[in-house]
């Protein structure tokens, strides 16, 4: 049912590639539609960072109020030339404006995640390492998300090297986020509270009818480049435990209508299956 | 030691008399490789900084105050993030150089975190076995003079000029992407002296 929903939405809206995963944490039921399939992971691998930073953080490495330089100068995963985060490609002013002084880690997080600011998370990868990274990512049981890099990186780019992620994968990331993932308890409540401040509403809350809307909790991330619409998180309907769910879309780059609202189609069919079979 | 009658309201300690932790931070008058290829001994002689809020409150300069040179980030050793901190003596002479600089471009210098003192245990610093003038404390790394900020070659190179013209004997690192060059700030440096004062 849930699968000939997803493709008659993805046929209908023309896109090129369409992944969904759900997991019930209230029922325990799981479905996927090409779950496995791997996409470019845009900004929804701020969610491997986060992982990795809440790792750290538990493992008492680091410190949420931990101040770290905020410097746009970054090397590239490909050949290690200098690249800087663009300011016009990026939606977040607050930390550009901090540029020379310091930020606390949990704040870089909080704009890394909702505000998706491309320039604290290159620092946060700058600071905690890509392999750290793919422990974390592994340790809250996100087989499937790989990160390898920042984000901006155009050399590493054009040299095939990109950060994926299925829809399986980031499920997986938030269950564990969810159930605990090894993480002391206000660690893991920061995490979640990062991503229920999420700022772009228009996938996964979008989906949920609006009456249910109201008394819902979304902690959730988005991720959009010029051929992927993505949104992965915890739906949190009321009276209930929540839902993680991945919705990966992939389209022909000058086809920019109506991702957004694929997305939220997708939304609403997993809602839908989740709420009544 | 006692305070002294220098105007600086700060405790002048030997490194040599600090906890071990703190020594292996800030390894007094060991002799280390300058990033010049040459044996230089680390500074000895510190000022003692009770707290942040102290070195917002000491002036070095009229214009130049202590916490300007203090930024650091969470790579620097942990037991240089703890207060009381430690600056290397000669730190005073860099914010001298910094008020004349001041004072020619009529405008605010802003030093970047992590550009100003560093503890040679800080991470931001490539291990390669060479130390920077950092660790001496007279080096300083300029983000921004007023509203320009240093991250284009013409920023960098107007103000690499007004360095070299009104602080002879300055070292500044030219523009570019490589070793011993900068593409987002301006680095300037009076090498790798070390101040020993009266009463030291």
């Amino acid at each position: 049912m849930l699968d000939a929903q997803v493709r008659q939405i993805a046929e209908d809206a023309g896109a090129s590639a369409v992944a969904v995963a759900v997991r019930d944490l209230e029922t325990g039921e799981a479905a996927t539609v090409d779950g496995d399939r791997p996409f470019h992971a845009a900004s929804t691998m701020k969610v491997a960072v986060l992982a990795a930073l809440l790792a750290a953080v538990a493992d008492e490495r680091h410190h949420l109020d931990d101040r770290l330089h905020v410097r746009n100068r970054f090397r590239s995963a490909a050949d290690g030339s200098p690249f800087r985060v663009a300011q016009d490609r990026d939606a977040n002013a607050a930390v550009f404006a901090k540029r020379g002084r310091t930020m606390p880690l949990g704040t870089l997080a909080e704009h890394m995640i909702q505000t998706s600011s491309n320039l604290a998370t290159n620092l946060l990868v700058d600071l905690l390492g890509v392999e750290a990274i793919r422990e974390a990512t592994a340790r809250w049981g996100g087989a499937g998300v790989e990160v390898v890099r920042g984000v901006e990186d155009e050399a590493a780019y054009e040299a095939g090297i990109v950060n994926t992620a299925t829809a399986y994968g980031l499920v997986g990331l938030f269950v564990g986020l969810e159930e605990g993932a090894g993480l002391p308890d206000e660690v893991r409540q920061f995490g979640l509270d990062v991503l229920f401040g999420q700022e772009f509403a228009s996938g996964i809350p979008a989906g949920v009818p609006g009456e249910v809307r109201e008394g819902s909790r979304f902690a959730h991330k988005t991720g959009s480049i010029s051929t992927v619409q993505h949104d992965a998180g915890l739906v949190y309907l009321p009276d209930r435990r929540p839902y993680a769910v991945a919705i990966l879309t992939e389209w022909e780059a000058d086809a920019t209508n109506g991702r957004r609202e694929t997305v939220a189609s997708l939304s609403r069919a997993v809602y839908d299956h989740v709420t009544h079979g | 030691m006692d305070r002294l009658h220098h105007g600086l309201d700060l405790r002048l300690v030997d490194g040599l008399d600090l906890s071990e932790d703190l020594r292996r931070t800030h390894r007094p008058g060991e002799t280390v490789r300058g990033e010049d290829g040459r044996d230089h001994d680390l500074p000895r002689f510190f000022y003692e900084v009770p707290s942040w809020e102290a070195a917002i409150a000491t002036p070095l300069a009229p214009h130049v105050s202590l916490y300007e040179l203090l930024s650091i980030d969470v790579r620097e050793a942990a037991a240089a993030r703890a207060w009381p901190r430690y600056v290397p003596c000669a730190a005073v002479l860099l914010a001298s150089a910094l008020e004349v600089l001041r004072q020619s471009v009529g405008e605010r210098v802003l030093i970047a975190a992590n550009g100003g003192y560093r503890s040679p245990a800080h991470a931001v610093d490539p291990r390669d076995g060479t130390f920077s003038p950092h660790h001496w404390g007279t080096a300083a790394d300029l983000y921004r003079v007023g509203d320009t900020w240093l991250e284009d070659e013409a920023s960098i190179a107007r103000y690499r000029d007004v360095v070299l013209d009104v602080l002879p004997g300055a070292f500044v690192r030219p523009y570019g992407p490589g070793d011993g060059e900068t593409d987002d700030h301006l680095h300037l440096d009076f090498g790798y002296a070390v101040s020993v004062p009266h009463g030291a």
